[in-house]
């Protein structure tokens, strides 16, 4: 990833435990989401696969909080499920401290300012309407005009860097890929959000093309002020992009905290194994072994305990027979591993 | 944000505009010799229809004893005469009116209706999925020449209960298309985009369903036309359909059969009409499909 690190912003300064902000923006409040296995004669679910099971987060104003963690770790239907397009099975989502779906907060309010980019520019876009009417289409859902509402789109494609004269009346098949997912940004910023999921949005794109999106994401949040969930694969984007970090390990958090922190001392063996697995720019730095071997267990029948020990080169009897909690490790910084709690148990316990 | 742009002069400036999905699909189409004959044929045959009083050298009702089965190729009588003395063109073009009227009207009324029950299982989901498609396959389960017969036979012949028999013969395949194709459409990203920027059911399947299915569903549809049209013709030849002394072609095969040994070329012309314009339009719908077909 070859990107110009002295385009990256000055961070936000990242929430500490000190100077935490009071009310965070969106909050998952013990999120779970199981996704029943149907099988036979009536449907009847003899398995469920935990794809969210307990997630706990908050995300404060202004700034950029990835989710890393390998394929099928729920990062995606966490996003699905922060946005409401499925129900949680338990748990709630917060957004301000009020629950969408309720007198406080429609459903419809709550998705005007909670808006998501998905990872297949292609499937995102309807291939009947034009670029405009796309993004034309969630405004007049909200009651602007057609009229405002394609004037409105046609600002945005320009702000996205699309001409409008050129691009407003063309169909997403005519488009690159870079080009499709700069129209799925600007339909995501024309409800005027506050939040935006970014769920693998980059991904599918090449390096470069990557690059301009995400200088481009870096720019919008500046001037607009949002606030990003973004989820990823790429340790280097999340990197480059992120405040803080949440690593995923089969539906729950496995540690979270200030990116720098979390990428430079990693407290749980999870995060340290997938920053192994970063390629190093710098030959002496190489590994010559894999961090982790193997895949990991089957989100249908998850080992007990810690839902790691099978792959942890540190697992004792305790990992196996213990969930481990999110424990305080550092300023804003939390790690769900027996030895960062000392009154785990685990003989490599901080005392 | 936007405010902050308001003033930027792009407003009002013209764009450049794609041809629409449609337009692309006829410029496809028109390249397809073939398709574009079959539709030549069905437009002539349209126009034969409607223009039926004004191009038929005979009345079509007006029979002489005295000219009776005359072959192909009698003087006056072009395609001869019918086992009344009828004159067979004359019958023929007006069996025009009644076999595309009988072809194509079950298959509208199939597709609405169809489209509007699958479209609903389809996007709706859940136990009213279960409860549509279950009824569905059960209309499906019988043969469907079986049901139009018997239908047909429960109300009594003529041209309105054979007509209602056809619709209900089709709304299951239809319905079952409109159902699977909606189901994977309900499923993309963009829909999902669309239920993310709070659209209510109803909205999104106006914008964003219908325009995808709709296409598919009615293409389906035109490949029922020459089913239904030889169903129709079929129900007409067992006497259910259309009766006497209306000339309809299903109809004429079945009164000229008893000169099948003598004038074997007069009775298969009715036949030789069904023939063509079902193929004509298996043809169109086969190029229809095709030029549907873009890959991005």
């Amino acid at each position: 990833m070859e990107l110009d690190t002295a385009t990256k912003p000055a961070p936000a300064p990242p929430p500490t435990a000190q100077e935490a902000p009071a009310h965070p923006l969106l909050e998952a409040v013990e999120l779970v989401k199981h996704f029943p296995i149907k099988s036979g004669l009536f449907g009847r679910a003899n398995a469920v696969v935990r794809a969210v099971d307990g997630i706990d987060f908050s995300l404060y104003a202004g700034e950029t909080l990835g989710i890393v963690g390998e394929s099928g770790c729920g990062k995606s239907t966490t996003a699905r499920v922060l946005m409401n397009l499925i129900k949680p099975d338990s748990g709630n989502v917060l957004l301000n401290g009020r629950a969408p779906g309720t007198p406080e907060l429609s459903l419809k309010d709550f998705r005007a300012q909670v808006q998501m980019v998905f990872q297949d520019s292609y499937a995102s876009l309807n291939p009947r309407l034009t670029v405009e009417d796309s993004i034309a289409y969630g405004p007049t859902v909200h009651g602007l005009s057609s009229t405002d509402a394609v004037r409105r789109a046609r600002r945005l494609l320009d702000r996205v860097g699309l001409d409008p004269r050129r691009f407003a009346g063309r169909y997403p098949h005519e488009l690159s890929g870079g080009q499709r997912q700069r129209v799925n940004i600007a339909r995501a910023l024309a409800l005027e959000p506050k939040v935006i999921i970014l769920d693998e949005a980059v991904s599918a794109l090449d390096k470069s093309v990557e690059a301009q999106v995400l200088n481009l994401l870096l720019d919008l949040k500046d001037e607009i002020g949002l606030t990003y969930i973004f989820i990823s694969h790429d340790l280097e984007v999340v990197r480059f992009i992120a405040n803080r970090v949440m690593v995923m390990y089969l539906g729950r958090v496995a540690e979270i905290g200030p990116t720098d922190a979390l990428y430079t001392g990693g407290r749980h063996p999870y995060t340290n194994a997938l920053l192994g697995s970063m390629l190093s720019m710098n030959p002496d730095e190489r590994t010559m072994e894999a961090p982790l071997a193997g895949d990991p267990p089957n989100p249908i029948d998850p080992p007990p305990g810690c839902r790691f020990h099978t792959r942890c080169a540190m697992a004792e009897s305790v990992c196996s027979a213990k969930m481990p909690t999110l424990t305080v490790t550092g300023a804003g910084h939390f790690a769900a591993c027996h030895m960062v709690d000392p009154t785990s148990g685990h003989s490599k316990a901080a005392a | 944000m936007v405010q902050a742009v308001a003033t930027l002069p792009i407003d009002d400036v013209a764009i450049e505009r794609s041809p629409g999905y449609w337009v692309t699909v006829w410029r496809r189409f028109r390249r397809d010799p073939v398709a574009m004959v079959a539709l030549g044929v069905i437009l002539l045959l349209i126009l034969i229809a409607i223009l039926a009083p004004y191009i038929t050298p005979h009345d079509p009702y007006r029979g002489a004893t005295l000219r009776r089965l005359r072959p192909p190729g009698t003087p006056g009588h072009w395609l001869g005469t019918d086992e009344l003395g009828r004159d067979m063109l004359s019958r023929l073009i007006y069996g025009a009116r009644l076999s595309l009227f009988m072809g194509v009207t079950p298959v509208f009324l199939a597709l609405f209706i169809g489209s509007a029950i699958g479209i609903t299982a389809g996007y709706v989901g859940g136990w009213v999925n279960t409860i549509l498609m279950r009824t569905i396959d059960i209309i499906f389960a019988f043969p469907s020449v079986l049901l139009a017969i018997a239908l047909s036979g429960a109300m009594g012949a003529g041209i309105v209960n054979g007509l209602i028999s056809l619709t209900v013969v089709f709304i299951p395949p239809i319905a079952r298309i409109a159902e699977s194709v909606t189901t994977s459409v309900r499923g993309l990203d963009y829909v999902e985009a669309a239920r993310a920027s709070g659209a209510g059911a109803l909205s999104i399947v106006r914008k964003h369903v219908l325009g995808n299915v709709l296409g598919p569903i009615f293409v389906y549809g035109m490949s029922l036309i020459a089913v239904s049209m030889i169903l129709a013709s079929g129900l007409s030849f067992l006497g259910l359909g259309v009766r006497p002394p209306e000339p309809e072609w299903g109809l004429m095969l079945n009164t000229l059969r008893t000169a099948l040994y003598t004038q074997p070329m007069l009775c298969a012309l009715p036949g030789i009409m069904i023939f063509i314009t079902s193929i004509s339009f298996n043809l169109l719908t086969d190029g229809l499909r095709s030029a549907m077909d873009i890959k991005a």
